[in-house]
């Protein structure tokens, strides 16, 4: 066992544990995007970040990547942890608005408005598919391409993976709803899943008008309008 | 090679190596780093070896082919040993004559290296101030050692700390003498490199450990870690054996740029040959020791250089950092403990183990031991590498080292640490480079890079080229930092665009901090540096761009528009006029030039001409559009009639009245726009006659006094009222002005009162302030100088005052005396040249100390008395003889980036003189303001607002000299437009503050087809001058008029910048016609 002190108090957690896990067997909210109970942490989205350490070497640290460790000071809802975690949720806000996840999240934060250039994205590369498809489902269909700005996730060369087994687990996890709405090119989904599975409009060209069984999906919605 | 099975055989393969050489031969050496080779350097080498073969040298000659040597500014460059001859910049032809010489051992003089600063040649490379104020513990291996020969290093003495070590058989001893030797890392982070091998060293692992040379080096500006791993590969395998012995790690990595082709290829070869040595793998040197190192290539990403991507690459993975710890030293590569030093630190090793643990940190300051390397780029005059002990300052390095700034333009910058590091301003340079004071300032060290930035350089822009690099760079993985970068970058090119708001300030502090917070490697925590550090310490240059929509630096081009026009106070379209030129619509270009301008023809004399320092021809390399001649060549030949200005009705039947105070440019200016405006205006000046500097001080032959009178006659119409002879203060005071029904005083008194030298003694006879001097002549026509005159100052005025001496009747000698050099005179540069060119001499570099007297009745003669003031000289009883000066040389650099002049001790001479003018800058006449409540400075000048021209007096308004200090007539005559705009505002009961808008060019007119010949043969045209003889005589105006196919062929260079904003693409030509023909 190892102790340490979360937001004053001492407490002690099974080796091995990250501060994330921790925190919230004890009670203590974390929000996260990128973190899911069976997948392996991965620290992208920075929504979980904590404060660690004291005085001038106190630093934020992403919870569900930090192991505990013996006598560490950890503070899940400072200021500084606060103002980051607005931040973090008004430039999520601002490149993927239509996601019911992230709309809760800001809401919850008490955030109102964003301040920068609207834009409609409909993935925050939180990676959450690409560790499903391989540690759960054992595909590895899909991965990271690029980096920087250019950074997305798909197949290789865009075309259908032979390892799909049109399983829908990425559709499943994912918190901005990319995936489900891919369908309008079956060719370049990543699975192509609702496209493939659910057969009612298939007729129909394009799929344009097809409904989705994740219906209602604001992505596709602005999609269309553009 | 046959392999080395003993410590001994290293050491006996050195003694023959040394033996065989015969260091007094002479030997060229030829430096072929990456900068070498760019240069030209092979070819170097080629003439080189011919030229040895074919006069069969090889005996009395060496050829030694090395990496950089530093001075990368200076490349091609030979080096001539042993005498160390440095020859810069050489072509064929010369290297064929070096051979020559070097093998007769003689040095050839006229191709040796020129100090700027004071005109002499070095000829020995270790006296250059370049190489002689730095340390160069490790660069000075590259002079010394041919990359791709094993032997060169060794015999040099490479290896040889390897066997001792060896010898010596203690591991633990070799972390401890790195630890005390205070080693940190070079890389950037600066973690103690024995602290982390003694990490590593108590790390256990059964499958091996790992050590990393990371040469992964991406910074733009920065290629120090090149130079090394190029010029001297066996340092950093010398380094990295040593440091697997003492923490036992058995493999070695040099992780390197594809980008660095030259140095993977050292690195290639210098591994193969310690192998084949038995430097390298299996049995070291028969010692039972085995390491061996292999090159890994990057990849290319910059994130790569971090340790935990650079691992994953390394394993073959995608380089994205993750979250530590655990660290590399814990786990590494392959899951195994790995330690990660920098080429640089690598390259400090064999020195450590060389001097010992003591001498090396003897160098440096506490906790930063040692030199470090860095590449000095940018706006400086020598760039290159250089290595100076930690804790230099900023300003030895830039000043001392680099030479200081290129141009006029002072050096306002300095970025260090590449895009993950931070701008220092010039205020601070103070500063000692190491790791804690950069890190207190908001920089890094980084790896070294510093890149030096002027006037000419916009912050805003640096921020956002840096955040457009990182935004690329970012690995993507963390949402902060990929979309934080994205974000910072996108503010950034708003308000690069002029569409940035305050707010946007905030939320780019806001943003830049978070993302420093909560990003996971170090990128990412150090990508918001280049934004913070340039919002704390240029914060006013955002503003500007913000709140004011300028671009100081012109760099920014949205703002900036035409160059020309911007640079102009007046906004005149300058580029419009130019193009109607070459047309030959030259009423169409008067029009343009007049509305921007009531004193176009002033202007196209004496203007300072900032059109011109901005012209894109000039910046970039050419030779200006020569502006102000082709604005002479309008006025001259347009009469002013043809311009109608635009006049608004006034407001009903109540008509404001407004008083202008002084009528020289500022006041008549804002007179005649006030009466456009519709007021009536009643100009009060103290002088006789309206003009102010323009009549009373500027002198005839480059201003003459008819064409400032008619052109100020057009501006006086029937809205305007002249008290002329009628003082502030002496006559009338803002008061009564009040009482008499002014509803608001606009104040533009100008600066016309000498600052003294405060030295005793001025008050004496034969000495003159500037001003009393030029108004005596210009007003009254009275001579004040005779015989040998002697003017201090460098400013116009001291040019001026010299001029008009030496054209005065009396005078013998005229000597110009000035405390810098006569670069650094704030003059403009054709004045002064054209002051030498009539005869006057210049002495630069010297102050004045004292001024004797001698006894006034020696002195009584026919000739004292003409120049003399009663007054005075009945009180004094004694007049000026001679002036004593001491000898400056230039010192540090002072706040405005000029390097003070500091006195020589005992260099005081003597010049005998017959008048003394003293003209070291104005202030105003301004003492009787403050006695009207008005606040003032210490200069004397008025406080106003910057932006409204208010003072601390309500309805009263002030601007030209009176606010600014000296300064030119085109920010008089803006001054004065801007008043009348603000008045007008104040009595309407408007905001006083007008909303800014950029002015780009709007009007498209037909560029002209200029053929590649012509282009290539065009030059700046000068307009033609008086012969200095027939000149020095009389008044007349010096400068001719342009001819109608100068002016044409002039108008053909210009760039046309504005048709960046005009023509909107290439096929719209039937649309853009049908707008030149609306402008028309």
């Amino acid at each position: 066992m190892i102790t340490l002190k979360i937001n004053g108090l001492d407490v002690s957690v099974e080796k091995g544990s990250t501060l994330l896990e921790a925190a919230r067997f004890l009670g203590f909210p974390i929000p996260t995007l990128c973190y899911m109970d069976g997948l392996s942490p991965y620290g992208a989205c920075r929504l979980c970040v904590v404060e660690i350490g004291e005085g001038a070497k106190a630093k934020l640290v992403s919870s569900c990547t930090y192991p505990s460790e013996e006598g560490l000071k950890v503070r899940t809802a400072s200021s500084r942890v606060l103002r980051a975690r607005r931040m973090i949720l008004e430039l999520l806000l601002a490149s993927c608005p239509q996601s019911k996840i992230i709309q809760d999240l800001a809401a919850a934060h008490g955030i109102r408005r964003q301040r920068f250039k609207q834009e409609y994205e409909d993935c925050i590369l939180c990676g959450l598919c690409v560790r499903m498809c391989e540690e759960q489902m054992m595909g590895k269909a899909i991965g990271f391409r690029g980096r920087g700005e250019n950074r997305s996730i798909g197949t290789p060369f865009d075309i259908k993976s032979d390892v799909c087994r049109l399983c829908g687990g990425c559709m499943y996890v994912c918190p901005a709803c990319q995936l489900r709405c891919t369908y309008n090119e079956p060719e370049k989904a990543i699975c192509g899943a609702c496209a493939n599975l659910s057969p009612p409009c298939v007729e129909k060209e394009q799929f344009n008008d097809m409904m989705c069984y994740m219906d209602p999906c604001v992505a596709c919605e602005i999609k269309k309008d553009k | 090679m046959l392999k080395l099975s003993s410590i001994n055989e290293l050491k006996e393969l050195q003694s023959v190596l040394f033996d065989a050489s015969d260091e007094s031969i002479p030997c060229i050496v030829i430096p072929t780093g990456t900068c070498g080779q760019a240069s030209g350097a092979n070819d170097l080498i080629r003439v080189a070896k011919r030229e040895i073969l074919a006069q069969g040298l090889t005996k009395k000659l060496r050829l030694r082919i090395t990496g950089c040597h530093g001075f990368c500014q200076m490349e091609p460059s030979v080096l001539v040993e042993p005498r160390r001859v440095f020859y810069p910049r050489i072509g064929l032809k010369e290297m064929e004559r070096i051979v020559e010489a070097a093998a007769k051992d003689k040095v050839l003089t006229d191709i040796l290296f020129v100090d700027q600063e004071t005109g002499k040649t070095i000829e020995r490379q270790d006296d250059i101030p370049f190489f002689s104020k730095q340390v160069r513990r490790l660069l000075s291996w590259n002079e010394k050692v041919d990359p791709i020969r094993i032997y060169d290093y060794i015999k040099a003495g490479g290896y040889s700390l390897l066997s001792k070590v060896l010898a010596k058989g203690s591991a633990v001893w070799v972390v401890e003498e790195v630890r005390r030797s205070g080693l940190r890392g070079r890389g950037g982070g600066g973690f103690p490199t024995g602290l982390k091998w003694e990490l590593l060293a108590k790390q256990t692992s059964n499958g091996g450990k790992f050590l990393v040379c990371n040469a992964d080096e991406g910074d733009p500006g920065a290629y120090m870690d090149r130079s090394v791993l190029e010029g001297n590969p066996h340092i950093i395998i010398e380094g990295m054996i040593i440091g697997a012995f003492g923490t036992g790690a058995t493999e070695g990595i040099v992780y390197v740029r594809n980008e660095y082709p030259i140095a993977i290829r050292h690195l290639n070869i210098a591994i193969k040959q310690a192998r084949e040595l038995g430097l390298l793998d299996e049995d070291i040197l028969g010692t039972g020791f085995s390491f061996d190192v292999k090159p890994v290539k990057g990849a290319g990403a910059f994130v790569c250089g971090e340790e935990t991507a650079l691992i994953r690459s390394i394993e073959g993975k995608v380089g994205e950092p993750r979250q530590r710890p655990p660290f590399p030293i814990q786990k590494g590569i392959d899951g195994k403990p790995t330690a990660i030093n920098n080429v640089e630190t690598w390259a400090n090793i064999p020195l450590i183990f060389r001097i010992g643990a003591e001498e090396f940190a003897k160098i440096g300051t506490e906790n930063n031991s040692g030199t470090k390397i860095f590449s000095l780029v940018g706006k400086i005059k020598n760039t290159g590498l250089v290595e100076v002990p930690m804790g230099t300052t900023i300003k030895e390095i830039v000043y001392d080292i680099g030479g200081g700034p290129v141009g006029k333009a002072k050096i306002k910058a300095v970025q260090t640490g590449g895009p993950s590091g931070g701008c220092i301003p010039a205020n601070m340079f103070d500063l000692p480079v190491d790791y804690e004071s950069l890190a207190d300032a908001g920089s890094i060290m980084g790896s070294g890079g510093m890149i030096v930035m002027d006037e000419n350089t916009c912050m805003v822009d640096i921020a956002r080229y840096f955040m457009n690099f990182l935004k690329d760079e970012s690995c993507g993985k963390c949402f902060t930092c990929r979309k934080g970068t994205q974000r910072m970058y996108e503010i950034l090119d708003d308000i690069s665009r002029g569409e940035g708001t305050p707010g946007h300030l905030d939320l780019l502090k806001e943003l830049a901090e978070v993302v420093k917070d909560t990003t996971m490697c170090g990128l990412g925590q150090t990508a918001s540096n280049p934004v913070l550090s340039t919002l704390n310490y240029f914060i006013d240059e955002y503003r500007r761009h913000v709140i004011d929509k300028k671009c100081d630096a012109f760099v920014c081009k949205e703002l900036v528009g035409a160059p020309c026009q911007a640079g102009c106070p007046l906004d005149t379209e300058v580029w419009r006029y130019v193009a109607l030129i070459e047309k030959g619509k030259y009423e169409e270009a008067y029009k343009v030039i007049r509305d921007a301008n009531p004193f176009p023809s002033v202007c196209a004399r004496v203007c300072g001409r900032k059109c011109e320092t901005r012209c894109n021809l000039g910046t970039s390399g050419g030779q200006a559009i020569a502006i102000r001649a082709m604005k002479r060549f309008i006025t001259d030949r347009v009469d002013p009639s043809v311009y109608k200005p635009t006049r608004t009705v006034p407001r009903g039947k109540d008509v404001h009245r407004i008083a202008v105070v002084g009528a020289g440019p500022a006041g008549l200016s804002a007179a005649h726009y006030l009466s456009l405006l519709g007021y009536k205006v009643t100009l009060i000046e103290a002088a006789d006659e309206p003009g102010g500097m323009l009549i009373s001080c500027i002198p005839a032959y480059r201003l003459p006094q008819d064409v400032t009178r008619k052109e100020i006659k057009l501006l006086l119409d029937e809205n305007i009222t002249l008290r002329s002879g009628t003082a502030l203060g002496r006559d009338i005071t803002l008061d009564e002005l009040f009482k008499d029904g002014f509803e608001a005083v606009f104040l533009a008194i100008g600066a016309d009162k000498s600052w003294g030298l405060s030295l005793e003694g001025e008050d004496t006879q034969g000495v003159y302030p500037s001003m009393q001097f030029l108004k005596a002549f210009n007003l009254r026509g009275e001579e004040l100088a005779k015989g040998r005159v002697c003017i201090v100052g460098g400013g116009n005025s001291a040019v001026d005052a010299a001029r008009v001496a030496i054209r005065q009747k009396k005078v013998t000698s005229v000597t110009l005396l000035y405390r810098r050099t006569s670069q650094e005179m704030p003059a403009y540069a054709e004045e002064v040249e054209a002051a030498l060119a009539e005869g006057i001499r210049l002495q630069t570099l010297v102050s004045p100390t004292s001024i004797r007297y001698i006894k006034a009745a020696e002195a009584e003669g026919v000739r004292v008395e003409t120049f003399v003031q009663p007054v005075k000289i009945d009180a004094r009883n004694g007049r000026v003889a001679d002036i004593k000066c001491v000898r400056n040389k230039l010192g540090d650099v002072d706040s405005s980036g000029r390097r003070r002049p500091v006195p020589i001790p005992g260099t005081e001479f003597t010049i005998a003189l017959d008048t003394l003018i003293v003209a070291i800058g104005e202030r105003p006449d301004s003492d009787c303001l403050a006695s009207m409540g008005l606040e003032l400075d210490k200069g004397g000048r008025l406080r106003v607002d910057a932006k409204t021209l208010c003072t601390n007096r309500k309805g009263v308004f002030a601007g030209g000299d009176l606010v600014t200090g000296p300064n030119t007539v085109v920010n008089a005559i803006a001054a004065g437009r801007k008043a009348a705009r603000v008045i007008d505002r104040y009595i309407c009961g408007k905001e006083l503050i007008e909303p800014p808008k950029v002015q780009l060019p709007s009007v498209f007119i037909e560029p002209a087809v200029v053929g590649d010949e012509e282009l290539e043969d065009a030059e700046r045209v000068e307009p033609a001058t008086l012969d200095a003889e027939s000149r020095k005589k009389n008044f007349a105006e010096v400068e001719r008029q342009l001819s109608v196919e100068q002016a044409t062929r002039e108008a053909r260079r210009c760039l046309r910048c504005d048709l960046e904003f005009t023509q909107r693409s290439e096929n719209e030509d039937a649309e853009c016609a049908g707008v030149e023909e609306k402008s028309v």
